[in-house]
């Protein structure tokens, strides 16, 4: 079941999102322009494929349409290295699980984003990385509606 | 007389590198990630960013419009792409403070190695050689690098960077130099000032001063590119590849 923007993310996330990804003297494996920070969503769906992979990880997952029929996402994450600084391990997700991902949207519209958080079966949130978005439920407003 | 002054200048030259290979040469093997000065870090041992660039006046008004237009592109959504999107390695100097991600020093006394984590960049820096002429090195990513001690700092000079391996984008010519001061600024905080010199492209200078922390028990995580959905489209713009529709 997909849900729209249903949360907010705080304010110290938007800080500290905006003091990562606007940081001109750090260097990344590219630019995070082409997602919209600004238009956060939220989905729920059934992971195809977690790939612990570089330069980024992603969770694919299978979203229901609430016109019925199904739409594939792609959530692109930060690198392993990152990742694990925030707690993931790279077997977190596996095929058929549900999960809750927050992420930030392609803005050319095609269905894919960047992860700001996923709310794991065994509950945990996790965020994408220190300075990626929220590493904790508190900080992040989790959309813990949606479970 | 004269023979006087001789013998002292002699035996003060020979004092001092008696001293200076005494002094004893810092260990800077392990891994090293940034040290984050705002956060409860000491802001005098924090990184020192590099100053606006000053180019020659012939570079720089090219250089300012193609600012002007990526800053443009990046506000409206459509980064332009870096070697780096292509997962085409930063080179030196970038490869040395690339986001959050450590650096491995291996140090022995013929050579000191550098292995980065992103990328798994390696560069290798040959002690106590004479350095080559610019023109006698092939231009590429990690030129050739020679150090040597001076006191407690690591001196490292470094030419052959190929032209397409730029420092924030900021345009060099087969001239430039870079030149490294590496130290311990406290037990276990590791300094680099980097100096980038090109007489052909700069008017000044580019100085800044990298700041890392030691990771004692860090263990390196591989970094091999092989799922880049990056790409970038006919205008120069970067896309990422969706699975669906």
């Amino acid at each position: 079941m997909r849900t729209s923007t249903g949360w907010r993310i705080s304010a110290a996330t938007v800080f500290l999102m905006t003091l990562w990804l606007g940081s001109g003297t750090l260097v990344a494996h590219h630019s995070f322009a082409m997602f919209d920070t600004a238009k956060p969503i939220s989905l729920t769906g059934t992971v195809t494929a977690f790939e612990w992979t570089n330069p980024h990880a992603y969770i694919e997952i299978d979203v229901s349409e609430p016109g019925g029929g199904m739409k594939h996402w792609s959530i692109e994450m930060g690198s392993p290295s990152i990742l694990q600084q925030s707690g993931w391990k790279f077997r977190d997700l596996k095929f058929g699980d549900k999960v809750t991902v927050s992420l930030s949207p392609l803005r050319n519209g095609d269905p894919g984003g960047l992860l700001i958080q996923a709310t794991l079966p065994d509950g945990r949130v996790l965020g994408n990385g220190p300075g990626r978005g929220p590493a904790t439920p508190t900080r992040g407003a989790a959309p813990a509606a949606n479970k | 007389m004269r023979c006087r002054y001789a013998f002292i200048a002699v035996s003060i030259a020979l004092l001092v590198s008696i001293a200076d290979a005494q002094t004893p040469r810092p260990d800077l093997s392990g891994v090293w990630g940034p040290y984050r000065g705002g956060r409860g870090g000491d802001p005098k041992l924090a990184a020192v960013p590099a100053g606006q660039p000053v180019l020659k006046p012939q570079y720089a008004k090219d250089f300012e419009a193609r600012r002007a237009a990526e800053a443009a592109a990046t506000q409206r959504g459509e980064p332009v792409a870096t070697n780096g999107t292509l997962c085409v390695p930063y080179g030196v100097p970038t490869m040395m403070s690339v986001a959050s991600y450590p650096v491995e020093f291996i140090q022995t006394p013929k050579q000191i190695t550098i292995v980065t984590e992103a990328f798994g960049e390696v560069r290798r820096i040959y002690m106590d050689k004479p350095q080559q002429k610019i023109d006698d090195v092939p231009p590429g990513y990690y030129g050739r690098s020679v150090g040597r001690w001076e006191g407690d700092t690591l001196i490292v000079d470094t030419v052959g960077i190929k032209e397409a391996v730029q420092y924030q984008r900021i345009p060099h010519s087969d001239q430039m130099r870079i030149t490294e001061r590496i130290r311990l600024a406290a037990p276990n905080v590791l300094h680099d000032q980097i100096t980038i010199e090109d007489p052909v492209v700069l008017e000044k200078p580019i100085t800044y001063t990298l700041a890392y922390s030691r990771m004692p028990d860090y263990e390196m995580v591989e970094f091999v590119c092989d799922n880049n959905r990056e790409y970038v489209d006919a205008n120069g713009v970067v896309r990422m590849r969706t699975r669906g529709k």
